[in-house]
């Protein structure tokens, strides 16, 4: 198996108008057990930069200590929060650093930069970034994610119906998959507030 | 005499000094007045200093002359030359951070503390490098020691105080702390400002001393708030229990409130001595 595959997870970023959406289930597995269903995997950088990750648990934890080293380095010196698209930047050049022995996450990046212009960027684990205005998905469910998404997103969403949309494409995909599940959290980040809500999903 | 003993920071004097390290102590004592003073109330830190360059054509740049922080819980006050205090800085902050990442925990303020003194006392023993002309006022919050404030100098020696006045005529300032630093004083109910309110700040006696201090070491007797920088150091309790320290310099309108809060206070005294003085 796959060490990418060895926690299981399912990560997707969605755009809306003037807002993100960033959700990931909450199954934490060794191999075909599940040890917890609680583990975050969206982490808030700042209120505007939110990084999900899919992939190996043990190198997420690390990565999200060494990003939030980087990211108080950085505005203590530049005296201003980074902008989500440096921040990605960031990430793919902290993941190509370790090119040949590389940490086995696959991160996605949702935002809103400047003037609160909605941004979303997925990398592989040696820091490829893509960049698109709808949708990017990650993780053992990123197959059964492309096709819901594709179906089921549509440009331009407001907040709430973003979130429904979210919502409705992430559990429909980890339900089909059995290394992820047991629950989902989504952030959807407005200029002026962020929606966290938990899900409630089948616990299988 | 001591000119054959002071070339070189890495030789001691006759006398046992070492005279490269008491010039650039020396520095210090030219810099723009920093004064620090815990609240013995335990509500908070008062950091305030003197800018030295104040002038019209300066760019307002966000980056504070004197006062910077070192992460989200400590905070520094420099004296001495800025461009040294910049490498020490740009050190605890890297120091704060590596802390952190190991442990998952702000580093405690006095092995930061420590940290950099031991750094400078590394350029007074080896190397042939000259020391750094710098003397630091560390202020910051810690679970297991609540409030501290460390002074450290040139020589890479720190103490810890409970207020204390580094840069010009810091004499001065430290006569006006052994009479006024007391627990009565700075208890905001005890202070006989008629501007009492509930709403007000528990720092403002502290604040208020600050100022005075300030006041007495300018060499100008019509201050301007622009010449002063005041940082606060404050915490506040979440609702899961963790405590959240706030770093909070106070921008030009509540420098000028407090400023002439405290030059009204001094004019009402003058006055007052001046009338009891004329019964007799």
């Amino acid at each position: 198996m796959s060490i990418l595959e060895y926690n299981g997870s399912g990560v997707v970023a969605m755009c809306g108008k003037n807002c993100v959406a960033i959700a990931s289930d909450m199954r934490y597995g060794v191999q075909q057990t599940t040890v917890a269903t609680d583990m975050h995997k969206v982490y808030k950088m700042h209120d505007k930069v939110y990084i999900g990750m899919a992939g190996l648990a043990t190198d997420m934890q690390t990565l999200v200590q060494r990003f939030r080293f980087r990211l108080k380095m950085y505005e203590l010196r530049e005296e201003r929060k980074i902008k989500p698209n440096v921040f990605a930047n960031l990430v793919s050049s902290m993941l190509y650093q370790k090119r040949f022995g590389p940490y086995f996450v696959e991160p996605v990046i949702a935002g809103l930069g400047d003037k609160n212009k909605p941004f979303i960027c997925a990398m592989d684990l040696i820091g490829a970034p893509v960049y698109t205005d709808n949708f990017l998905v990650s993780g053992t469910s990123s197959e059964e994610l492309y096709g819901v998404c594709e179906a089921m997103y549509r440009p331009n969403l407001e907040p709430d119906d973003l979130f429904e949309t979210v919502s409705q494409c992430l559990q429909a995909a980890v339900d089909r998959d059995c290394l992820a599940g047991w629950g989902a959290e989504v952030y959807v980040i407005c200029p002026d507030r962020v929606i966290h809500k938990t899900l409630k999903s089948r616990q299988d | 005499m001591s000119r054959r003993y002071d070339q070189s920071t890495t030789t001691f004097s006759p006398e046992g000094r070492l005279h490269q390290v008491e010039y650039a102590m020396e520095a210090i004592n030219n810099a723009g007045t920093c004064v620090g003073i815990v609240d013995p109330n335990g509500n908070g830190i008062v950091l305030a200093a003197e800018k030295r360059v104040v002038s019209k054509l300066l760019a307002p740049s966000k980056i504070s002359e004197k006062t910077y922080p070192i992460d989200d819980h400590i905070c520094c006050l420099v004296a001495g030359f800025s461009s040294d205090a910049a490498i020490l800085i740009q050190e605890a902050r890297l120091g704060a951070q590596r802390y952190l990442y190991t442990y998952q925990e702000p580093v405690p303020v006095e092995q930061s503390v420590k940290s950099i003194c031991n750094y400078k006392q590394s350029y007074t023993q080896f190397g042939g490098l000259r020391p750094f002309g710098v003397a630091f006022l560390f202020a910051g919050y810690d679970i297991n020691n609540g409030f501290q404030l460390y002074q450290t100098d040139p020589s890479g020696n720190y103490s810890g105080w409970k207020a204390t006045v580094i840069g010009q005529n810091n004499q001065a300032g430290k006569s006006i702390l052994k009479t006024d630093y007391n627990e009565t004083n700075l208890t905001p109910n005890n202070n006989n400002n008629e501007n009492n309110n509930n709403n007000e700040n528990p720092l403002t006696p502290s604040i208020n001393l600050a100022i005075k201090i300030l006041l007495k070491t300018m060499d100008s007797s019509t201050p301007d708030s622009s010449r002063f920088e005041i940082t606060l150091l404050t915490k506040n309790k979440r609702d899961d229990n963790e405590v959240d320290v706030q770093y909070m310099k106070l921008n030009d309108k509540e420098i000028k409130y407090y400023l002439d809060g405290v030059v009204t206070e001094e004019e009402k005294k003058k006055k007052n001595e001046a009338s009891t003085s004329s019964d007799i």
